[in-house]
C-alpha cells in the first residue's frame, strides 16, 4: 500500500495516519519531514515495518486517543520501538507483551558524581580495565549474587530495596528511582520456576546488544534551573548504565506469549499481527499477566541497583573514589507497563498506558516525582551511542497532554545489525573511537559493530525534533568518555 | 541455505527451510546457536535434551528456540550442535524433543557474540509449499 497518502501533516513535528481499516484510533508519529521520509524509505520488509506496527496497535481494544511514536522510531516486533499507547479498562482495552517486550522494564540509571572531567585526565584506560573486571557483561556472565529461589522471590516482590537491604547501594538511591524501585502488584507465584532459575546467577549483570555501562561528561546545559535541580555541572563527570530484567523478564514474555494467544482467542480479540497477542486488563489472564511482569520490572530494579553498587565499587578500586562520591539522579524504564492517571478530553481517566522504547517523561508537579525535581519535571534519560552524545531531558505539561507523559528513549536504530556488522569492523570502530577520546570495552565483538555509532539515526536531531513539538526540553548534554559494552 | 538471517533495524530475523519440518526446526536451532557463539569453539562433550509443545508450527519453532535460550542459563553451558529426535503431532498440539552436543560455558574459550533475549512471534511464519518447509521469525536481542 501507498502510506504516503494517508500521513496527514498535523504541524512541523507531528503526523498523523487517520484511522483507516480496523484502527480504532489515529496513529501520530513525532517526526520532521526529513526523518519520515526516512522511515518511509528505510523499511527492510512490510511485516516489520514501523509505520505498519503502529497502525496495527491502533486496531487494539480500548485504546485511548492515538498510538503514538516518539522520533527514535523503528520497526520492533508487534510494537514498534519508540511507541506508546493507553487502554482503558472500561473500554475493554488490553495488556499485550509485545506493548512491553521481553526485556520488561529495561531502562537506564543515571549517578551524578563529584568528580569533574579533570578528574579523569589520564586516569581513563585504568577506569575501563577495572569497569570491564567488575561489572558482569555479555553472554554466559554470571554475578556475585547466587541466590535461591526464595531470595528471588524476595527480589521480585522487593525489587531495588531488597537489593539495598543485601548491601547493594544506598537507601537514598530508592528516592530516585521510578515507583522507588518497586511494584507493589508484583506477585511472584505466577512467575515460572523456570524464569527464577534462569535469573539465579543473572541478577547484577549487564547482558549484551545495546546494553552499556557509559562514564560521560557534561559538555552543554541548555536550562539552568532544571540543571541545579537535577545537581548537574558543566564538566561534571556522570554515569549511565542500560539494562533490564535480564533472563528472568524474558523468560516471562516467553511463557506469557502462547498464555495470551489462548486468552486472545478466548475473548474473541481480532489482532492483525500475532505478536500482538493481547487479554483484557479486567480479565483474569490479563490481571495474571500484568502482576508476573510487574515482578520481572521488580527484578529489572533490583538488577539495575546491584549494578549501580559495581560501578561505585570500580570507581573505588580504580579512583578510589567514595560511594558517597556517587549520587543516583535518576532512574527509568522504556519497556513498561503502568496504570497511571491522565487528563483525557478534560477527564481524568486510569489508564494502562504501555511504553515499548519509549521513557516516561512526566512534567512538572506530578505526584510520582522526587520532591526535589517536582517543581521542574521529571528527568528523561537519553542514551545516544557510544560515540555520540547522550542527553538528559525534563518531561513537560505539553507532552502530559500530548502523549501521556512520553518521549523517546535512545537515538534508535536505522541501519539492521547485520548491515552494521558488514560495514563496521569492530577493531576500525575501536580505533576510530580511541581518536575522539573515547575507550570502548567489549566481551563480544558483535556488540561494537552493531552497536557502531552509524548503525543509529542522528541522536541530536531526534532530541531536536521531540523538543521542538514541545514534548521534553533539553538540560544538559553529555559526552562518553568511557564505555562498557556486553 | 538451511538457514538464513534476515534483515531487520532493532532485533534479527531467523528463517530456516528443510525438505521435512524436522529439519527446518533443526536447522533454526542450529541458527540460533551460531548467532551467540562460535561453534567452532564449542566441544559437543555433554548432551542436554530440551522439548517443546505448542498448538502449530509456527509456535513449536519459537517454543523450541525458546527452549534452547533457556537452556543456556538453567545449565550453564553453550552448545555446538542440535539434533532433532522426536517431532509429533497428538491432537490439537504439537510436540517437539531434541539434544543439544556443548560443554560448560568457559569465556576465555568460547567465542561469544551476542545474547538473544527470546524468540517472538513477530513476523513469524510457517509454510509447507512443494520444496518442503519454511519457518521464521524475529529474534529479540
Amino acid at each position: 500500500m501507498n502510506r504516503a497518502l494517508h500521513v496527514r501533516k498535523i504541524h512541523e513535528y507531528l503526523f498523523e495516519i487517520p484511522p483507516h481499516g480496523k484502527m480504532r484510533v489515529p496513529a501520530r508519529l513525532y517526526l520532521d519531514e526529513r526523518s519520515l521520509r526516512e522511515l518511509m524509505e528505510n523499511q527492510s520488509s512490510e511485516e516489520w515495518n514501523a509505520l505498519k506496527q503502529l497502525e496495527n496497535v491502533a486496531c487494539l481494544p480500548g485504546i485511548v486517543k492515538a498510538a503514538m511514536a516518539m522520533a527514535d522510531v523503528h520497526p520492533g516486533y508487534g510494537f514498534p520501538i519508540g511507541g506508546v499507547a493507553a487502554f482503558d479498562p472500561k473500554d475493554g482495552g488490553v495488556i499485550s507483551v509485545a506493548g512491553v517486550g521481553f526485556d520488561i522494564n529495561c531502562g537506564v540509571r543515571c549517578l551524578r558524581t563529584h568528580l569533574t572531567r579533570r578528574d579523569l585526565t589520564g586516569k581513563e584506560e585504568k577506569l575501563a580495565d577495572t569497569m570491564f573486571e567488575v561489572i558482569p557483561a555479555g553472554l554466559g556472565s554470571t554475578g556475585e549474587l547466587k541466590l535461591s529461589t526464595k531470595e528471588i522471590d524476595r527480589v521480585l516482590r522487593e525489587g531495588a530495596r531488597y537489593a539495598v537491604r543485601l548491601g547493594y547501594g544506598r537507601e537514598d538511591d530508592l528516592e530516585y528511582i521510578e515507583e522507588h524501585g518497586c511494584l507493589s502488584d508484583a506477585d511472584p507465584s505466577v512467575v515460572s520456576h523456570t524464569a527464577k532459575q534462569r535469573q539465579m546467577a543473572q541478577v547484577g549483570t549487564l547482558g549484551s546488544g545495546n546494553h552499556y555501562v557509559e562514564v560521560q561528561v557534561v559538555d552543554q546545559i541548555y536550562n539552568a534551573r532544571a540543571a541545579e535541580a537535577f545537581g548537574l555541572e558543566l564538566g561534571q563527570i556522570v554515569i549511565m548504565l542500560h539494562t533490564g530484567s535480564r533472563a528472568l523478564g524474558h523468560q516471562i514474555g516467553t511463557d506469557y506469549l502462547p498464555f495470551l494467544e489462548k486468552a486472545t482467542r478466548k475473548y474473541g480479540i481480532e489482532v492483525p499481527d500475532r505478536e500482538l497477542v493481547c487479554a483484557p486488563i479486567e480479565s483474569p489472564e490479563g490481571q495474571q499477566y500484568f502482576r508476573a511482569v510487574m515482578a520481572g520490572a521488580n527484578c529489572a530494579f533490583a538488577n539495575r541497583q546491584v549494578l549501580a553498587h559495581l560501578v561505585r565499587q570500580a570507581f573505588w578500586k580504580a579512583l578510589r573514589v567514595p560511594d558517597t562520591a556517587i549520587e543516583t539522579l535518576y532512574e527509568v524504564a522504556h519497556n513498561t507497563v503502568k496504570w497511571e492517571m491522565h487528563e483525557v478530553d478534560g477527564e481524568r481517566r486510569r489508564l494502562l498506558v504501555h511504553r515499548k522504547g519509549s521513557t516516561r517523561a512526566f512534567g512538572p508537579g506530578r505526584p510520582e516525582l522526587p520532591e526535589r525535581y517536582r517543581a521542574v519535571g521529571q528527568p528523561v534519560l537519553v542514551g545516544g551511542t557510544m560515540g555520540t552524545a547522550s542527553y538528559i531531558l525534563v518531561g513537560t505539561e505539553q507532552g502530559m497532554r500530548e502523549t501521556f507523559g512520553t518521549a523517546l528513549h535512545g537515538a534508535g536504530r536505522a541501519k539492521s545489525r547485520r548491515q552494521a556488522k558488514r560495514q563496521y569492523p569492530a577493531e576500525r570502530i575501536i580505533e576510530e573511537l580511541r581518536k575522539q577520546g573515547i575507550i570502548v570495552r567489549a566481551h563480544g565483538k558483535a556488540s561494537i559493530s552493531e552497536e557502531a555509532p552509524g548503525a543509529y539515526k542522528d541522536v541530536e536531531h531526534v532530541v531536536e525534533v521531540m523538543c521542538n513539538a514541545g514534548i521534553v526540553a533539553r538540560v544538559a548534554r553529555l559526552r562518553p568518555i568511557v564505555c562498557l559494552k556486553g | 541455505m538451511p538457514y538464513e538471517y534476515l534483515d531487520h533495524e532493532a532485533d534479527i530475523g531467523l528463517e530456516a527451510t528443510g525438505a521435512r519440518l524436522e529439519e527446518a526446526l533443526r536447522d533454526g536451532v542450529r541458527g540460533l546457536l551460531a548467532l551467540l557463539v562460535d561453534p567452532e569453539t564449542v566441544e559437543p562433550r555433554q548432551a542436554v535434551p530440551v522439548q517443546a509443545t505448542a498448538s502449530d508450527p509456527g509456535s513449536l519453532f519459537v517454543a523450541l528456540l525458546n527452549a534452547v535460550l533457556a537452556a543456556v542459563d538453567l545449565h550453564g553451558m553453550f552448545f555446538r550442535d542440535f539434533e532433532l529426535t522426536h517431532l509429533e503431532q497428538v491432537d490439537d498440539h504439537w510436540v517437539v524433543e531434541g539434544t543439544l552436543w556443548g560443554e560448560p560455558i568457559d569465556l576465555n574459550r568460547h567465542a561469544v557474540e551476542i545474547e538473544v533475549k527470546a524468540a517472538t512471534y513477530g513476523g513469524l511464519l510457517a509454510e509447507e509449499n512443494e520444496a518442503g518447509w519454511r519457518l521464521r521469525c524475529v529474534l529479540d536481542l
